[in-house]
């Protein structure tokens, strides 16, 4: 029992990193206008995400320290503090999101306009972070969040070609009437969908919030392993649905109705209502992950107590950094931005942000130091320098199609 | 440091600088933001305390960012800049151990203000939530 | 003094040219007792032509991979020095080395 609910920390980080808001409008979205001919961006995606959070995951558990911890020791205070305020900018920008995210779920829900839930959603956001245990965090979005499973019974209800459907995403074809170059961006779109910083803020930062030790490197790897794959698996079939139902109708996605109409189109008002519950649970998952990250990094650069696991009182400014973000977080939701925009720029910022963090969790999984025998192997070297390239092309590559498909028209 | 053997060799910037400092319990204190540096016999160079605070980390970051911080911090302090002394260490490894306890060494000014007028005065702030 | 006086300071020889930047301080811990253990004693600055990576540590740990990044900062710091803190000294706020 114990494994099972070890587990859900990769599950809540998954159902976070994979499916959150981001995933779910982007996948959507990508769906409904290119099909599954960008599926590939995803699993490249999900290559690198595994990696990047065993990596982190390792660190946490043989050196006890978390992945900002130690960004400034080996970039050094002037490096450390630019990459700290890129990370805080694209992980609350994130975390506006996923808050736009929750509210525009329970106006799914209740047909109550999505501002009138915002104050709600961020106080019980606040109650949640101040009050409730970690692990009991992570074990009831994690589980909650599993009702997102209904895109894959969707799926399979909607009785699709399977074979057309493999061929699609093997054989990858831009659609006609659609640009190369917009293609690309949201190629780089889905990738920083995938890959998100504050993920892996929050998988090193909770390895050690749980206390991992050497002993843990098995549970922590289960975490990777079965909770990533997942939840690639959960979005690409929402990107599936998507390009059942709403791409042959000509239907585009701007608001997060239309990525659950096709669950409504395959199970009716049952699989919709399982699908919101879904979003709320995963979008809620996301946001206590971003907001738990901005403290996180913020603490963890300058060496202030962090974490849940000790009292409030004894990590004071950790806890005014989370609360200071949520409530700034808030007020721009509040100010009526359309959050599935916000939700477009966040994913695309996070490509760009992710060399900042990569990087040095690279050089420190190799560092003997911290390490002792746990350094990566050599085949963890050659994939992880591959992907440092893959990382860097993309992030260099995004602001560019940003400009020239303004932001994939 | 009874656990360190005589001889041993640590370069300032690799082993030293920007480490986690922390406290006999194994709370964090705060980074090793600067070291200060004494003449001893011999014209020689001593490692003699662990400097902390915004002054500290301003003069390490440089450039006029460093000036800018080291300044407000300097206008703003009603206490010299926080040091913790050598004598207090008692293992450097992949973080700094000292041999006392985080509320005896008075290098978090900020955290403690915080702490009293912000985060006590919201209910529950006395309880781990884990 | 503090060690950042130093760290990133540029270092001359004693004919006037510029040999690069202090990234690093090696001390050590043969100095008096203070609190029951040797004070660190600076021993020798490591002087590079770029600060940067200075930290990461590549330039002196054998084999740490990966092996890109290794190459890369190897290549940044191929003109590492270490230089004998004795023979530094300071004239007119400029470190500059000395024949001694």
């Amino acid at each position: 029992m114990k494994n099972l609910f070890a587990i859900t920390l990769g599950i809540l980080t998954a159902i976070g990193g994979f499916v959150d808001i981001g995933d779910l409008v982007t996948n959507g979205l990508v769906g409904a206008r290119f099909g599954l001919s960008l599926v590939w961006a995803t699993l490249v995606g999900l290559i690198g995400i595994c990696l990047y959070a065993e990596m982190s995951g390792r660190v946490a558990a043989v050196s006890g320290r978390a992945t900002f911890d130690l960004v400034r020791e080996r970039l050094g205070p002037r490096a450390g503090l630019a990459n700290l305020v890129a990370s805080f900018l694209v992980t609350g920008l994130t975390f506006t999101a996923e808050i736009g995210g929750i509210a525009l779920s329970l106006e799914l829900a209740s047909s109550v306009n999505y501002l009138l839930w915002v104050p709600l959603a961020a106080l019980l956001l606040w109650f949640t972070l101040w009050r409730v245990k970690f692990t009991a965090l992570e074990n009831g979005s994690g589980l909650l969040g599993l009702a997102l499973v209904v895109f894959g019974v969707a799926l399979w209800q909607l009785h699709p070609d399977f074979g057309s459907l493999a061929h699609q995403v093997v054989h990858p074809h831009k659609p006609a009437g659609e640009g190369t170059l917009t293609y690309f961006y949201y190629a780089i779109a889905l990738f920083g969908a995938a890959m998100t910083p504050y993920e892996v803020f929050f998988f090193s930062s909770g390895g050690v919030e749980e206390h991992w030790s050497r002993k843990d490197l098995f549970t922590a790897r289960l975490n990777v392993f079965v909770g990533f794959p997942l939840g690639a698996a959960l979005s690409i079939c929402i990107a599936a649905v998507a390009a059942l139902v709403l791409k042959p109708a000509s239907i585009s996605v701007d608001n997060l109705g239309q990525v659950a109409l096709p669950v409504a189109v395959a199970l009716g008002k049952l699989g919709l209502a399982v699908a919101i519950l879904g979003f709320v649970a995963a979008t809620f998952g996301a946001a206590l992950e971003t907001g738990l990250s901005c403290g996180y990094s913020v603490a963890q650069y300058f060496g202030w107590q962090w974490g849940k696991f000790v009292r409030p009182r004894e990590a004071a400014r950790f806890h005014l950094v989370v609360l200071l973000s949520l409530i700034l977080a808030t007020g721009v939701v509040l100010t009526t931005i359309d959050p599935v925009t916000v939700t477009e720029y966040s994913v695309v910022f996070s490509a760009i942000a992710l060399p900042l963090t990569y990087f040095p969790i690279l050089v420190i999984s190799n560092d003997r130091d911290y390490m002792g025998d746990h350094v990566n192997g050599r085949l963890t070297n050659a994939l992880s320098s591959v992907f440092l390239v893959i990382i860097v092309v993309a992030a260099v590559a995004a602001i560019p199609l940003m400009l020239l498909t303004k932001a994939g028209q | 440091m009874s656990d360190q053997p005589a001889g041993r060799v640590l370069d300032l910037n690799l082993h030293l600088l920007d480490r986690q400092v922390v406290d006999t319990e194994g709370l964090l204190v705060c980074k090793v933001d600067d070291l200060e540096l004494e003449p001893g016999e011999n014209g020689a160079l001593y490692v003699t305390a662990i400097l902390v605070g915004p002054r500290a980390l301003g003069s390490r970051i440089g450039g006029r960012l460093g000036r800018w911080i080291m300044s407000i911090a300097s206008r703003q302090a009603t206490t010299p800049p926080p040091r913790i002394d050598m004598s207090r260490v008692r293992a450097i490894a992949s973080a700094v151990t000292l041999d006392a306890h985080r509320a005896d060494l008075g290098v978090a000014p900020l955290d403690d203000w915080v702490d009293r007028h912000i985060i006590s005065r919201i209910p529950g702030s006395r309880h781990e939530s884990e | 003094m503090k060690a950042s006086d130093f760290i990133g300071r540029e270092v001359r020889d004693h004919e006037g040219a510029s040999i690069g930047v202090i990234t690093d301080l090696r001390c050590v811990q043969d100095g008096p007792l203070r609190g029951g253990a040797a004070l660190l004693r600076v021993d020798a600055a490591l002087i590079s032509t770029r600060h940067t990576g200075a930290t990461l540590g590549y330039d002196r740990r054998p084999r740490q991979g990966p092996w890109m990044i290794r190459a890369a900062v190897r290549w940044l710091h191929r003109e590492l020095r270490v230089v004998p803190w004795s023979t530094i000294a300071e004239h007119d706020g400029v470190l500059q080395i000395t024949t001694h």
